[in-house]
């Protein structure tokens, strides 16, 4: 590969619009064979790559730090919504254009929100660069908002909605623990919004929220998979290069959550033949020293059939048919979330219990270090996996570089895991999994 | 025995599968669910070893397995860090080769297999396909869930799981598929040393009858209460794996429903906003598999959605498809075609399909021709001959009493029954 350094110079040179010159900005190794480099825009665009020419594929990321947590109540799901409009038409090429083109070329085109980020990718073959190049520059900028894609989307959201919340339990029990656990932080709301306020939205919001979030420097591109780094970043500079330099929104503090001192408990009702719990433990930051203490805490107990909570609730005492636990990886204090299925027969209240005296074990005892082995053993299982292809690549690296700061600490993650002691595992234990610190929600058999 | 490998030394990681030509359907009449009982109850680990133990040895080596059963198949597939591949290899041989089939494992297998069932109720996409198949096939063996019923597992105890095996499985002929960061060299070694060398018994081929087209339109409402949504899914008979109009099918029904920019996803969600996803489906198998239509549309709207799919099936089947739309459709084909390829797991995947399904090889090594040389008239003649409005299955999971009256009034319905959701 050429050097970087080469690269850039030799793109810079002619180019006098200070919004379109690169700059090289540094490299992270990764293993003998990868290597992720950073380059930026004169307008404030990050463009970060990745070649590995495993497989004849590209995958193309963008990454907008614009969530649900940007929105302000009345107006959930803006982000969200926004989302689907995306892919409507712009100020040169009407609508459905961009989707046939994207599979004329063999590519797969999708998005997603949470609740820091919106994030737009294709997976293509590796001659399609140009043509993604093309098409998401173009949507960053000349958009086009009016009625009546936006009434559509609005229906198709609706629905979405019915879908993943209203007749999914699972999806209804989330969105109340978050709604019960978060007071005052944007948390608190659901990410796809309320459906009154999916219903409310006008043609001005979106164009508001569209010339306010989408701008090159409130954006990062990932390009990973088999390219030629120089002939991407030209196409990134021919493209991108001529969109104005506007200020990166601002990141704004939001409302600190008040300590919870009590447990808080909610109950809902559904059409359900299996009862469950969902509980909700307030947890650190993604980037807080604590979580990768707290990641293995949730291998040891919730990693697959040989860990503490699936021996004790489902194969012991079938208390439950299934477990599950998972952390969510938010910019600010999320929680550490915990599914207990019970089992036809058995009492919540017993799989409570059970669980609770799972936790106390491991914060009272710790783990033995061969047990602690396993468990990162089986993140680094995960962490390979998510590495196979080209999409997976990206999508790791824009999620780091968003939430994390720093795309490359993706790299770091494993060490992070390995440096984890029995000691450090008792400690995160007893500091975060307190009952005190949580939200319980009982699914419970009924009508709503 | 046979071995295939795929070599790649891009990530430190092997993926491993065993897979034996017996699924679910040998499964006996009234015991459905025989096939994937005795490929869970090997997964509980080999003789001289507990559950727990067994789990914990697969956990630290950094390895996942499971147990998969299909119609035709029951696949062993473990993945594993490539420093631990030697002794996963033989802890599955052991797993496989020596298993415990303990009746005290058995009977929890049982216990958590009927909460499985149970908890699939909530479910309302996976009760649509599921009610969908049965509705569809009848009495034909396509029609049967991997998982059986609830009744059709109380009737099998742990002697049946055993006999199963011993039949099946344990003298039976099996092909390993290895993929990631070995040799093919390493890999013959490895497998050479760990698996035994069978003489597999000789198996008669399997002469499953053809499905019988049900004649007219029929409608299943799986009832379900407090829908606001409701599962929709429509359609009727597709094609078989070596039916010479196959290709031209799959290029007609990608054409119809099979993108984001196609007809029916268009309509039904770009326009009117009326379902999340819009799609068609073909699958294919040794007899006629299914051809269907899936969409989610808010119960309001439900039957509206399905008189706006029916009249675009049968301006499909009707008019056929353009040629613009025809070489887009290829066009998609051939060049998505580079993802079902892209990891060495996905690259045995279609090897040890070729060995196991009877896929014609040719499938895989000629498909961009076979894609691109379908013409319009193939395509259109193939949905003709093939796809068939008059004769439909329409499956909807809703609150019965908000879609009734509509769905009777969508043409030419022939018969409509009501099923409780919790007795599909």
């Amino acid at each position: 590969m050429v050097a970087p350094e080469l690269l850039v110079e030799r793109l810079n040179r002619g180019v006098s619009k200070r919004n379109a010159r690169w700059t090289f900005l540094h490299e992270h190794a990764f293993g003998d064979a990868l290597a992720m480099r950073r380059f930026r825009l004169g307008n404030g665009l990050t463009l970060l790559t990745l070649v590995d020419r495993s497989a004849p594929t590209v995958s193309y990321h963008t990454w907008f730090r614009v969530g649900s947590r940007h929105e302000r109540p009345g107006k959930t799901g803006l982000a969200h919504l926004f989302e689907h409009l995306m892919f409507n038409a712009t100020r040169t090429r009407p609508l459905g254009q961009f989707d046939r083109l994207l599979e004329g070329a063999g590519a797969e085109a999708n998005a997603a929100t949470w609740t820091d980020w919106t994030y737009y990718y294709e997976n293509a073959p590796r001659g399609a660069l140009p043509l993604l190049v093309e098409l998401e520059a173009d949507r960053m900028s000349n958009l086009v908002l009016r009625a009546p894609q936006v009434v559509s989307e609005k229906e198709v959201v609706a629905n979405e909605r019915k879908l993943r919340v209203e007749d999914d339990i699972e999806g209804k029990a989330l969105e109340l623990l978050y709604a019960t656990a978060f007071r005052r932080h944007p948390y608190g709301w659901p990410t796809i919004g309320w459906m009154k306020d999916i219903r409310g939205f006008t043609v001005r919001d979106c164009r508001q929220f569209y010339r306010t979030h989408y701008a090159p420097a409130n954006a990062t591109v990932i390009v990973a998979g088999d390219f030629d780094e120089g002939r991407a970043l030209g196409l990134v500079q021919e493209h991108y290069g001529g969109l104005p330099k506007v200020g990166a929104v601002v990141p704004v503090a939001q409302p600190k959550e008040p300590p919870q001192r009590a447990e808080r408990i909610t109950q809902l009702r559904a059409p359900t033949p299996s009862e469950k719990i969902l509980l909700g433990y307030q947890a650190p930051a993604f980037c807080h020293p604590d979580t990768s203490a707290l990641v293995v805490v949730n291998e040891l107990l919730f990693g697959g059939r040989s860990s503490r909570m699936h021996r004790a609730l489902c194969v012991d005492e079938e208390l439950a048919f299934a477990v599950r636990g998972s952390i969510a990886p938010f910019v600010d204090p999320g929680l550490f979330e915990m599914w207990i299925f019970v089992h036809e027969g058995k009492r919540r209240q017993a799989a409570l219990e059970r669980l609770e005296g799972e936790i106390e074990q491991l914060a009272s005892a710790g783990p033995m270090q061969s047990e602690l082995d396993k468990a990162i053993n089986q993140l680094e299982l995960s962490f390979l996996h998510s590495m196979e292809t080209a999409g997976g690549k990206a999508e790791q690296i824009g999620f780091y570089e968003t939430v994390a700061g720093d795309g490359s600490a993706m790299f770091d993650r494993l060490d992070a895991y390995r440096e984890v002691t029995p000691d450090d595992v008792e400690r995160v234990a007893t500091k975060y999994l307190r009952p005190s610190r949580r939200t319980r929600v009982e699914v419970v058999r009924g009508h709503g | 025995m046979s071995l295939l490998v795929e070599p790649s030394d891009v990530l430190p990681l092997v993926d491993v599968e065993i897979a034996f030509r017996v699924g679910s359907l040998q499964d006996p009449v009234g015991k459905e669910g025989l096939a994937q009982l005795t490929g869970h109850l090997l997964r509980r680990g080999p003789r001289g070893m507990s559950q727990q133990r067994f789990e914990d040895e697969l956990a630290t080596l950094g390895a996942r397995a499971s147990v998969e059963v299909s119609m035709r198949t029951t696949r062993v597939r473990a993945t594993v860090l490539r420093r631990n591949l030697e002794p996963l290899l033989n802890l599955l041989a052991r797993m496989l080769w020596r298993p415990a089939l303990r009746a005290r494992d058995y009977d929890q297998l049982l216990r958590q297999a009927q909460a499985s069932l149970t908890a699939r109720l909530d479910d309302d996409q996976t009760l649509g396909a599921l009610s969908f198949r049965s509705a569809l096939f009848g009495a034909h063996p396509y029609a049967r869930t991997l998982s059986g019923t609830e009744s059709s597992i109380a009737r099998i105890d742990v002697e049946r799981v055993r006999a199963f095996y011993r039949r099946h499985l344990e003298n039976g002929d099996f092909v390993v598929g290895i993929a990631g960061a070995v040799t093919e060299l390493e890999a013959r070694a490895l497998v050479a040393s760990h698996f035994p060398a069978h003489r597999p018994r000789k198996r008669r081929a399997e002469k499953l009858p053809a499905p019988r087209m049900r004649r007219g339109r029929h409608v299943v409402v799986v009832d379900k209460p407090e829908r606001s949504q409701t599962q929709l899914f429509i359609g009727t008979l597709g094609a078989r794996t070596h039916d010479p109009k196959l290709f031209p099918l799959i290029v007609s029904n990608t054409a119809f429903g099979g993108t984001f920019s196609s007809p029916l996803m268009q309509e039904v969600r770009g326009v009117r906003g009326w379902s999340y996803g819009a799609y068609s489906r073909l699958l294919h198998s040794t007899q006629r598999d299914a051809w269907y239509m899936w969409t989610a549309p808010s119960a309001e709207y439900s039957a509206a959605c399905a008189a706006l799919q029916l009249e675009l099936l049968e301006r499909w089947v009707d008019r056929g498809i353009k040629g613009s739309e025809l070489r887009f459709s290829q066009q998609y084909l051939i060049n998505s075609h580079c993802f079902d390829r892209d990891t060495p797991s996905k690259r045995l995947e279609a090897k040890l399909d070729v060995e196991l399904l009877g896929i014609p090889r040719r499938y895989v090594a000629e498909h961009d021709r076979l894609i691109g040389g379908v013409t319009r008239d193939q395509a259109n003649e193939a949905t003709r001959a093939r796809i068939s409005p008059r004769n439909l299955t329409i499956v909807v999971v809703a609150t019965a009493a908000d879609v009734v009256p509509s769905f009777e009034a969508l043409p030419d319905v022939t018969s409509m029954e009501i099923v409780p959701f919790d007795r599909t």
